[in-house]
């Protein structure tokens, strides 16, 4: 990436507009900037995306740029991978990151390792994007976290916005990035509000964002459950428990020079992390902080995570699932041993 | 040139193979791709090609040999070179098995990402306090006591708000709870303000200190420069109890018990705790705390290899020890300060110390307190002397000892009558059996 | 199983059954005219050149200087190289981990090859990527992969790309066409059907090449493979062209490829190839061949490629002994010189371990180069 163009949202945004409309916005800016941007995945030319997030994109850049594909998620995705491979910068759906686990070669065998394997000569400047996560009722196959598995592999990157500006603006930088990207949205989040700047704008990867100044608590966070600790910060608020909150917005790289400075000021962690426990970003922040904070807290850092079990169906063992925002306050306060 | 035909790795785990039979023999015409031989490896037997045309001139091993990869087995004569010259292989042109790819080149490993090595400021003493690490940063910076506090987190976990709570409590002026000597040094000490920088002149040389040494530098310096010390001397007639202790130990020997003299300076000391409660004391600012137990600390000097220096060792309810007991105690504490290192719970809690030179020769010097005692018992070596006893110049064995004493909670009176009582159980010394 | 064996007349073994009757497929010209005899006796000794390398290999190998897998080339020397004679050099070519023949009918020096499986850095991939992931950019070889299957859907972007960037980006018809290559193992991996479907949908150029040498490892393919006697059956399933071409044979590959490649680039369709072959080696090195009979083995053995050209040449009068012995000397001089130059190129520096993960530094990540054998070209 060469100048990184940001401009502070929250100073010229004038508009809402959903979080589907910015991604969208994202990709059609840079499908008009750049003719080797294009789209593919299931429904998302004449259906007009399952979820809405390409409607229109058919009728502005025609099917050639946005096109149909069969239910072959590891045909497309290796085919993605190859046009990648020549030059060109498509963008893969996901109709739900749970289908990207039948495209498990292709997205971590191939993706992230070309530049390698190739001793530097194919980069793979490919972005894969759809919805993760739980919280719809979905059932155990359709509501994967996959930043659990796949955070774990070298060589790729991976963004989560937790809201509609830094939608539009890490996906600008996902798709003019020459390395692979992944890109975790929500369904539940698609129809979520907020400020949105007009234009093209970069949010850059590796630079979390306080979305809460706080003094005595550090909250780290990514993509939907932020606005669970935003939640759960304002409740806490009330019982003298101030809250910094920390975005990450991409989990790969980490920025954990952000979480090293809030430690410090607040000597306590609380890591909250959509998906399992074993193994999991949550568990990769809490190692680091304890490793670069371990003079600086007077509490291990605890994590709030999606419960260790198959995604429920039903409505209120869900939301018992999720790491909600009680669960959150519950776990901020038996880390200040206040519970 | 002959090529030498050497063992070839047949399978990815193959780390010898036998022949099993050889299918040419010397003089043989060979081209490439004829199978030389059938050779049994960890998996299978397979056959062995040549990849070179030639004449067979030389099979090195026969049938049923077992030989490791790289081993030379065959010589075959290239390029119509006479078969006879090829004589025995030249290891040295062989094919040999490369020596194993070492796993490091000759540059410096580039350092893993995450793995930063954070320096290790703790010393190792087994048993560690329970305390969060920034409280014990903090205890260190503010100068707490971490042993004075309750924690108040789980399992009695000292924590962040017990050390700001503590150190609200300090006030103004005062300097923090006085400590005994911590084992446990979390970081090391702040280095004391408005000392004198020392210049090392020429020939001078520099010793590195370690964190317990500079713990034990600043409790002694709180130590003599908080608490009004006095001291109050007496000399005992040591006779009797030398009779005693000799009787005494012909008796325990074959048990492998062998009291010293100071074992029974210890129960005496501790025995006359019962009629002067103060010298088991400690000044709490507002109060006088009369301690419940008596455990006497007696100095244990540390090997070098474990710091050097005397720290204080606990026999605890000393009061309610015999003389055997003490023994062995001192025994074991003395052992263990020299082999595995002395924990917190062998150096804590001590309510009275004892500091023994005698067996240096010392014939009496002064201590300094150890903090939050209220005494300290300096005693010299057991020395003949000319003495006066019932009006008469004889000669005697006396021992010189020594209180200081915080001034604070023991005025000379009592001093005195303290060392009364100890001289006369020393002088008595079968009360101490009792 | 010498180089210059004559081919046999006898074949009471068929590793691959009769095709059923196709109306749909235009039959392949099965021609054997002799091109221009100078192109031929290149390819003679671009066949013969992968032979040495590949005995070579085989010899390093059990030196243990090659570590990992190697999977050797030996007996389908025919199809690299006629199948590169019959494409331009810009189209894109993608294939599997039996992949040094690929890479040496490509243009691909020896060395690079060789030093690559030394693991040394004057390796196509600078020694990071191994016997498997021989990758080209100046000459349009896309790799070299490990997953069975996984090249296929790579093929087809890589025709998918040349396609939207004649007519997309610049306006033009598709100029381009891609190779796949993968053996009948791979027949049965979702990601070959997938990769087919989408050919055919979306009408890309991609010529999918099975070098069907009727072994999966140690799995006939009459074991795994149902149709495994007539498996352009499944490309016609997808609505792709299929034809049957005898691997063996170079002047037929040349010869079909060359019919089949004009078609797709023209009509910018896919096609699918069961080019038929056999290998003279085990699937890897560690494999002892017990699945095969010796018998089976010489039949196949004594129909060598190499000698049905060198034959076809000698009997039109354009190879003397002379040129062939020449040949044959300058050939392994050149892969004894790869040897040595190989061993001489020093392992990959310690940097190399974070380097090429990313395009841009950042953390311990230092960026990309390009491998030394790169350096100063100008690629595209």
């Amino acid at each position: 990436m060469s100048t990184v163009t940001v401009i502070d949202p929250t100073m010229t945004a004038t508009r809402e507009i959903e979080f589907r409309d910015a991604l969208r916005e994202a990709m059609s800016q840079e499908m008009r900037r750049d003719p080797r941007v294009f789209l593919l995945g299931e429904e998302v030319a004449q259906y007009n995306g399952a979820y809405k997030v390409s409607k229109g994109m058919l009728d502005e850049f025609g099917p050639r740029r946005i096109i149909d594909t069969p239910i072959s998620e590891s045909g497309f995705a290796g085919m993605a991978i190859g046009a990648a491979m020549m030059g060109l910068r498509p963008i893969v759906e996901f109709m739900s990151w749970s289908f990207s686990l039948v495209a498990a070669d292709p997205i971590l065998n191939n993706a992230p390792k070309m530049l390698y394997m190739s001793g530097g000569q194919f980069g793979c400047p490919i972005v894969f994007r759809g919805n993760d996560g739980a919280g719809g009722q979905l059932g155990s196959t359709h509501s994967w976290c996959v930043e659990g598995l796949y955070s774990n592999v070298p060589g790729l990157k991976m963004a989560i916005p937790s809201c509609p500006e830094d939608a539009k603006g890490l996906m600008t930088t996902a798709i003019r990035d020459d390395d692979p990207v992944f890109f975790l949205e929500s369904e539940r989040m698609l129809g979520m509000k907020g400020h949105v700047p007009e234009g093209d704008y970069l949010v850059p990867f590796g630079q979390a964002k306080v979305r809460r100044e706080g003094t005595d608590c550090t909250l780290v966070s990514f993509g939907r459950p932020v606005n669970f600790c935003l939640d759960a910060a304002a409740e806490l608020a009330k019982e003298g428990i101030s809250c910094e909150v920390l975005d990450m917005r991409t989990i790969r790289p980490l920025d954990i020079d952000s979480i090293v400075r809030s430690v410090r000021k607040t000597n306590y962690g609380v890591v909250v992390d959509q998906s399992w426990s074993f193994g999991s970003p949550g568990s990769e922040v809490a190692s680091q902080v304890h490793q670069h904070c371990f003079d600086d807290l007077d509490n291990f850092v605890h994590r709030v995570h999606s419960a260790d079990v198959p995604t429920p169906y039903a409505f209120n063992l869900e939301q018992e699932y999720l790491p909600n925002a009680r669960r959150i306050c519950e776990a901020v306060r038996s880390c200040l041993y206040r519970a | 040139m002959p090529t030498t035909v050497t063992m070839p790795r047949l399978s990815d785990t193959m780390e010898a193979g036998t022949v099993i039979k050889w299918h040419v023999k010397e003089g043989d015409t060979v081209a490439t791709g004829d199978v030389l031989a059938d050779v049994e490896t960890d998996k299978a037997t397979m056959e062995m090609q040549t990849y070179d045309d030639g004449v067979v001139a030389k099979l090195l091993i026969g049938a049923g040999d077992r030989v490791a990869i790289g081993t030379p087995i065959a010589v075959i004569a290239v390029d119509g070179e006479d078969a006879s010259s090829a004589g025995a292989a030249k290891p040295a042109a062989a094919a040999a098995a490369p020596a194993p790819r070492a796993a490091a080149s000759t540059d410096s490993p580039v350092a893993v990402t995450g793995t930063v090595v954070m320096p290790s400021a703790h010393a190792d003493t087994g048993a560690r306090a329970r305390i969060s690490p920034v409280a014990r940063r903090m205890a260190e910076e503010l100068g707490v006591d971490i042993n004075s506090l309750r924690g108040t987190g789980p399992g009695g976990r000292v924590i962040k708000r017990d050390i700001e709570a503590a150190a609200t409590r300090k006030g103004s002026g005062a300097v923090a709870a006085p400590a005994s000597i911590m084992p446990v040094v979390a970081a090391p000490a702040p280095a004391a303000a408005a000392s004198m920088p020392v210049v090392a002149g020429p020939g001078s040389r520099e010793v590195a200190v370690s964190g317990m040494r500079q713990t034990i530098a600043r409790r002694l310096v709180e130590s003599k420069s908080t608490i009004p010390h006095y001291q109050v001397s007496m000399r005992f007639n040591m006779d009797p109890l030398l009779e005693l202790r000799k009787m005494l130990n012909a008796q325990l020997e074959p048990q492998g018990v062998k009291l010293s003299v100071n074992d029974f300076i210890v129960r005496a000391c501790a025995l006359a705790m019962a009629q002067h409660p103060y010298f088991n004391a400690s000044w709490a600012g507002d109060r006088i705390i009369i301690h419940g137990e008596v455990n006497v600390g007696v100095a244990v000097s540390l090997p070098a290899e474990r710091g050097g220096g005397l720290v204080v060792a606990v026999i605890r309810n000393a009061d309610q020890k015999g003389l055997r007991q003490i023994s062995l105690d001192t025994r074991a504490l003395a052992e263990k300060a020299r082999t595995r290192g002395l924990g917190p719970e062998d150096m804590m809690g001590a309510t009275f110390t004892i500091s023994n030179l005698g067996m240096y020769g010392v014939d009496h010097f002064t201590a300094i307190i150890n903090p939050p005692n209220s005494a300290i018992l300096a005693c010299g070596a057991a020395v003949e002397r000319p003495v006066v006893r019932n009006s008469q110049l004889c000669v005697g064995t006396e021992l010189d000892a020594t209180l200081s004493l915080d001034h604070r909670v023991i005025d000379g009176a009592m001093a005195a009558e303290y060392l009364t009582t100890v001289r006369h159980n020393l002088e008595n010394p079968a009360t101490l059996l009792v | 199983m010498s180089m210059l064996s004559e081919p046999s007349t006898s074949h009471s073994f068929d590793v691959h059954g009769k095709p059923g009757e196709r109306t749909s497929a235009p039959a392949t010209t099965g021609r054997r005219d002799l091109v221009d005899p100078a192109l031929c006796r290149q390819w003679l000794r671009d066949m013969l050149m992968i032979r040495e390398f590949e005995n070579r290999c085989m010899q390093q190998y059990q030196d243990k200087k090659i570590g990992g897998f190697c999977h050797i080339y030996i007996g389908q020397e025919a199809i690299a190289v006629g199948c590169t004679a019959a494409v331009r050099p810009n189209d894109p070519i993608v294939t599997a981990y039996r992949d040094h023949g690929h890479a040496l009918a490509r243009g691909m020096a020896a060395r690079h090859c060789m030093a690559e499986m030394f693991g040394k850095i004057g390796g196509c991939a600078k020694g990071k990527g191994g016997s498997m992931h021989m990758f080209d950019r100046e000459h349009h070889l896309y790799g070299g992969h490990g997953i069975v299957g996984a090249q296929i859907p790579l093929g087809v972007g890589l025709a998918f790309a040349c396609k939207y960037m004649d007519e997309v980006i610049d306006g033009r018809p598709n100029s381009r066409v891609a190779l796949a290559f993968l053996g009948d193992g791979a027949l049965n991996q979702g990601a070959i059907h997938e990769a087919m479907n989408l050919a055919g949908l979306l009408d890309i150029p991609c010529v999918i090449i099975c070098e069907n040498n009727g072994y999966s490892m140690g799995t006939s393919i009459h074991r795994g493979t149902t149709m495994g006697h007539d498996i352009i059956s499944k490309a016609i399933g997808y609505g792709i062209d299929g034809y049957v071409v005898d691997g063996m044979d170079c002047l037929s590959v040349y010869h079909d490829m060359s019919a089949i490649v004009e078609k797709c680039r023209r009509e910018s369709r896919p096609a699918f190839v069961d080019m038929r072959c056999y290998r003279f080696k085990g699937h890897s090195m560690s494999d002892p061949r017990k699945y095969r009979t010796p018998e089976e083995e010489n039949q196949y053995a004594s129909d060598d490629p190499i000698g049905r050209l060198k034959l076809h040449l000698e009997e039109r009068g354009e190879l003397t002994e002379a040129v062939l012995k020449e040949m044959q000397k300058e050939i392994r001089d050149e892969v004894r010189e790869a040897i040595a130059w190989s061993e001489a190129s020093p392992e990959p520096p310690m940097s190399e371990l974070y380097h090429d993960v990313f395009v841009e530094p950042h953390g311990p990540f230092n960026g990309t180069s390009l491998p030394q054998m790169l350096q100063g070209k100008d690629l595209r």
